[in-house]
């Protein structure tokens, strides 16, 4: 494996809403180590999306959940939340109503 | 063509648009556009063929800037919003206002934290303007119970004129390079200071173009009770400048109540000013009973304007783009309340009727004819 540039292994999944801002497509692969540079590389490659996921400080929108697999990064180490190939990264809304 | 009345209707869930003929009989509903998303700002550009613009508040995915080309059928995101540089530590929660810039394309957007944004493209990128955006006293504003918010542009030739709640009113005279407080005689009764430099809590601020330096100011009034440091603040909540906003004195004598959020012109006449009064403590009506109050005297006497209004048993707010006027030669006053009602008031607001009474809460009502 090319330590340097590492195949796309993590794939991030995002509400069909968001889907406007990738020509349709419902998920992307990404190589990354944790969830933050699988982000940076959102904001490389996919700024229009990646807008809608965090603001202008880098900060991951308020009323959005990041889950790997099945975990909440909240519970684990927040964007230094380490990434194995083959892992998925979910962005989601929180639950929220009126 | 012949002319349409256009209103842009913001609201907690999303952008209506109606429109009508000039006689206004009938206005037929499109929308929501921008759906499920709160809007608290529309414009409607007319300065060539007619764009509508609205900023759509997604608490989930941010804001963006919606524009349509074809009055109000279809809606499409421009490429960007504002945004903050990445370095500068402040995150977009809101955008209060969008008007017309001095060039043909430009806009201008008040947005919250309160800062100032230019496109000069009509919409496609945007540019924070320094000398508001990091006054020195930028970082002193506090926000009001509506957050922190720059809620009013107006444009005077070389003059800008912007409301900030809470920060009170800054004007420029360079055209909007650098900006100054200008609040002489704006009161506040939330500091012990009852005249501070800056900080009050300005609602929303109006002008006329015929009455070269005159403008009218609804404050953060209802603080006559007040006993504690600095004494009683009477009528502090409706103002007039007619020093291009350099003093403001009080022109609230005669209102039930000096709170309120909205202040509206007449289109054809500078001495006509409407304001919406309101409960301080409750921000609703007086007694449950809605009235329009009208002056035709430049605010020093005023009259109650509430034939066809309900007369009881109402507790709605008008927040501060909630109302206004269009611009045909017997205007009619709009207002949508928070309870989701659209009324218009024909002949200046002498007689009123609901023209929507199920829409969502209202944010802004922007009337134009095209």
């Amino acid at each position: 494996m090319d330590v340097a540039n590492p195949a796309p292994s993590i794939t991030v999944r995002y509400p069909g809403t968001l889907r406007t801002y990738t020509r349709g497509v419902s998920k992307l692969m990404v190589a990354a180590a944790d969830v933050r540079h699988a982000l940076d590389q959102l904001e490389r490659d996919h700024p229009e999306l990646y807008r809608n996921i965090c603001d202008e400080t880098g900060t991951v929108r308020q009323h959005l959940n990041v889950f790997v697999n099945t975990e909440n990064v909240r519970e684990l180490s927040g964007l230094d939340t380490k990434l194995a190939p083959g892992d998925e990264l979910t962005i989601l809304p929180a639950v929220s109503g009126g | 063509m012949a002319e349409r009345v256009i209103l842009a209707i913001g609201t907690k869930k999303g952008l209506f648009v109606a429109e009508a003929s000039k006689t206004r009989r009938k206005f037929e509903l499109r929308g929501p556009f921008g759906s499920g998303v709160p809007v608290y700002s529309a414009f409607v550009d007319t300065r060539n063929s007619p764009n509508i613009f609205f900023s759509s508040c997604n608490p989930f995915f941010g804001m963006k800037v919606m524009r349509s080309k074809d009055l109000g059928k279809t809606f499409k995101e421009t490429p960007s919003a504002p945004a903050f540089p990445k370095d500068d530590g402040r995150a977009l929660a809101n955008i209060w206002s969008i008007e017309a810039g001095a060039a043909k394309k430009e806009l201008l957007a008040g947005v919250e934290p309160a800062s100032l944004f230019r496109s000069r493209d009509h919409g496609d990128s945007w540019e924070m303007v320094e000398g508001i955006s990091n006054h020195d006293h930028a970082r002193k504003w506090q926000p009001g119970n509506g957050g922190l918010c720059m809620h009013t542009i107006i444009r005077d030739g070389n003059r800008v004129h912007l409301g900030i709640s809470t920060g009170g009113h800054y004007m420029s005279e360079d055209g909007g390079e650098t900006f100054q407080a200008s609040n002489s005689g704006v009161g506040a009764g939330f500091t012990p200071d009852p005249y501070p430099e800056f900080g009050q809590c300005v609602h929303k601020i109006a002008r006329h173009e015929d009455a070269p330096g005159r403008l009218y100011m609804q404050n953060h009034g209802g603080w006559a009770e007040w006993d504690g440091p600095g004494g009683r603040r009477p009528d502090i909540g409706v103002l007039r400048s007619d020093d291009h906003g350099k003093t403001w004195r009080s022109i609230a004598k005669g209102l039930p109540s000096d709170f309120g959020f909205p202040i509206v012109v007449h289109p054809h006449d500078p001495d006509v000013v409407y304001v919406m009064p309101l409960e301080g403590a409750t921000r609703t009506c007086p007694g449950g009973a809605p009235a329009v109050w009208r002056s035709e005297t430049g605010g020093n006497t005023w009259h109650k304007l509430n034939k066809g209004l309900p007369r009881k048993s109402s507790y709605f707010t008008i927040q501060r783009d909630g109302m206004d006027v269009d611009t045909l030669k017997t205007p009619a006053l709009y207002f949508g309340t928070t309870t989701g009602q659209l009324w218009m008031g024909r002949e200046g607001g002498e007689e009123w009727e609901c023209l929507f009474d199920s829409l969502p809460p209202i944010h802004c009502v922007k009337a134009t004819v095209v």
